[in-house]
């Protein structure tokens, strides 16, 4: 675990941020790509107008900051922490709910979709995730209990994480070291052993890296990966044959198809399944292929309204390109188009502008009633499948 | 899970070797084109996620491929013997899928997959698990093509695709047609193929 002092709090100091190498005029001049390490310690290649927009999300950042004190400033500290506002309930609008909750509910919704200032984030995230109230329901010591019970085991879960703990974000200056490898072997492999049915999916190494990254300490970070597989996100997403993860892909094509008809169409003209490409975005929650502070803007959003929020983002991504993906031919065309898009965003409010208000009002009512449709299929699907796997068994014998 | 499909696609597509490759979830997708004697091949290729759940997400990979490379890794048996399970399951499913749907176009144009089975790894012959004859044999028997690679020093790597285009070439008709590289249970790779006579 590290402490307060770590090497990591240091680098990844909030004020610290951003260090980007200015370039030069003649830089400028040449157009030339740069190399330069974002705030969460990633290096990013781009060129100088990229580096522009993230000289001006800093700017917007800091803005962000200044709101969310003025706001601690006039409502008190923790004003955002009313019982009322969960992930599950949104804007739960009891009747019990006085007004100034109502109020703080509507502000809050707002705020955080213009994203939560990074220094914030840590605190604002245990508690609106429902991470602090999960926590809270068990003893002090379990993340430490978890941990001792757990030392030395060897199990497929424990082998799959030694083998991809090195291949996680590989050359990030804190989560590539001993030190970066060591805590999230912890995190995953506890996880591992908390829920057995997951034990350890390909896909949770960079949710968790990032979450190490943003929570500081290793116990949140635990705590997040358990609130986000348990509450946050659908049922099984994670587990032996994804089904979770097949029901929200079948959800996200209806989706597509009924927001954006000339693409989705254009798309299965092309025997282009969109699956090819969302699948690792759904399951490593974009990590990655958005920017990480884009990244992380979407989990603000995922923490507070839930998994249809990535729904919004991913449809997001195809409606800022609909007219490049209109003129495409083929498949490769396709999918450079949509790499490019994501490695590039570094404006996370380009993004989410899109997501939120040209994509339009998706109730969780509706979503929900699309993916009980689609289990019953995606359980089928599965099970024919399982059943050839296994008819191919027995030939064997 | 780490047999090295990615880093082999990379060697092919790119020249490049990283030695710890970020982890694949899903797919990568890679375009390299081959010219060989017969035509110029354009390769598309899926390269999978190697852990064993995401095997669920398989068919939407080598549906309508027309190559597959099945990966294991020299070092480790266990990779050899889900090798194995992989290509059972993709001759299975050639079958099924033309049946199924009753594409006889699918069957005319693509009437076997186009297979090869690739030990990963020969860099590591010290460590060596899995024998040459034991792939070979395995290979012929499900008449597959048949190398020993390794993405590290470049051996073979070239050599490998270089033998898939030359088998599409001759084998399929010059018009598109799937092409699915197919890894070890961990990665199977499928690209659709577009052959022009050159």
């Amino acid at each position: 675990m590290f402490g307060p002092q770590s090497k990591m709090d240091i680098a990844f100091e909030w004020q610290a941020q951003f260090h980007i190498l200015r370039p030069s005029i003649h830089a400028r001049r040449a157009n030339i790509i740069v190399k330069f390490q974002d705030l969460y310690g990633f290096t990013v290649e781009g060129n100088v107008d990229d580096v522009n927009v993230l000289n001006e999300v800093r700017e917007k950042v800091r803005q962000q900051g200044r709101v969310w004190w003025a706001l601690e400033a006039s409502k008190g500290a923790n004003w955002y922490l009313q019982p009322q506002i969960s992930i599950s309930q949104g804007i739960g609008l009891k009747s019990s709910l006085k007004l100034s909750g109502f109020v703080n509910a509507i502000t809050l919704k707002k705020l955080i979709r213009k994203g939560i200032p990074p220094v914030l984030r840590p605190k604002v995230w245990f508690s609106l995730s429902g991470a602090a109230k999960k926590k809270s329901t068990v003893p002090e010591s379990y993340y430490n209990d978890l941990l001792k019970a757990v030392e030395g085991m060897d199990t497929p879960a424990t082998r799959q994480i030694d083998h991809d703990l090195p291949r996680t974000f590989p050359g990030h200056p804190w989560l590539d070291t001993p030190e970066g490898h060591a805590a999230l072997r912890r995190v995953l492999v506890g996880y591992s052993f908390r829920d057995s049915d997951v034990g350890y999916c390909q896909g949770l190494n960079y949710v968790a890296a990032l979450l190490l990254l943003v929570m500081k300490t290793e116990e949140d970070a635990f705590w997040m990966l358990a609130v986000l597989l348990e509450n946050v996100l659908v049922n099984d997403c994670y587990t032996t044959n994804l089904s979770g993860c097949h029901v929200e892909q079948r959800v996200f094509k209806d989706l597509l198809a009924k927001k954006c008809p000339r693409i989705a169409a254009h798309l299965e003209a092309l025997e282009f399944d969109v699956s090819l490409v969302a699948t690792e975005w759904f399951l490593c929650l974009f990590s990655k292929s958005l920017p990480s502070e884009t990244t992380l803007r979407v989990w603000d959003v995922l923490f507070y309204e839930g998994a249809k929020v990535l729904f919004h983002v991913a449809l997001a991504i195809f409606k800022m390109k609909e007219h490049e993906l209109l003129l495409t031919h083929q498949v490769g065309d396709i999918i450079n188009i949509l790499q490019r898009t994501t490695h590039h965003l570094f404006d996370p409010d380009e993004l989410l502008t899109v997501a939120f208000d040209k994509i339009g009002f998706m109730t969780t009512n509706t979503i929900s009633k699309q993916r009980k449709k689609q289990e019953t299929e995606v359980m089928k699907e599965l099970d024919l499948r399982l059943r050839r796997l296994n008819s191919i068994r027995t030939d064997e014998k | 899970m780490g047999t090295g499909k990615t880093s082999l696609v990379l060697r092919f597509v790119k020249g490049q070797f990283f030695h710890h490759q970020e982890a694949t979830i899903g797919a990568a997708f890679f375009t390299q084109i081959l010219s060989v004697s017969e035509a110029t091949v354009k390769f598309d290729i899926w390269d999978t996620a190697g852990q064993e759940r995401y095997h669920s997400l398989a068919p939407m990979y080598y549906r309508g491929a027309a190559a597959a490379i099945v990966v294991y890794d020299i070092s480790t048996m266990d990779t050899f013997a889900r090798a194995k399970k992989w290509v059972q399951e993709l001759q299975k499913q050639g079958e099924e899928d033309a049946v199924m749907t009753l594409n006889f176009q699918f069957i005319l144009r693509n009437p076997k997959l186009v297979m090869a089975l690739v030990g990963n790894k020969s860099d590591l012959d010290s460590k060596r698990e899995v024998q040459v004859e034991e792939g070979e044999e395995f290979a012929q028997e499900n008449g597959m093509l048949f190398m020993e690679t390794s993405a590290k020093t470049a051996e073979n790597v070239n050599e490998l695709f270089y033998e898939i285009a030359k088998k599409l070439a001759t084998a399929s008709p010059p018009n598109p047609s799937g092409v699915t590289l197919n890894h070890e249970e961990t990665q199977e790779r499928r690209g659709k193929l577009f052959c022009c006579i050159g």
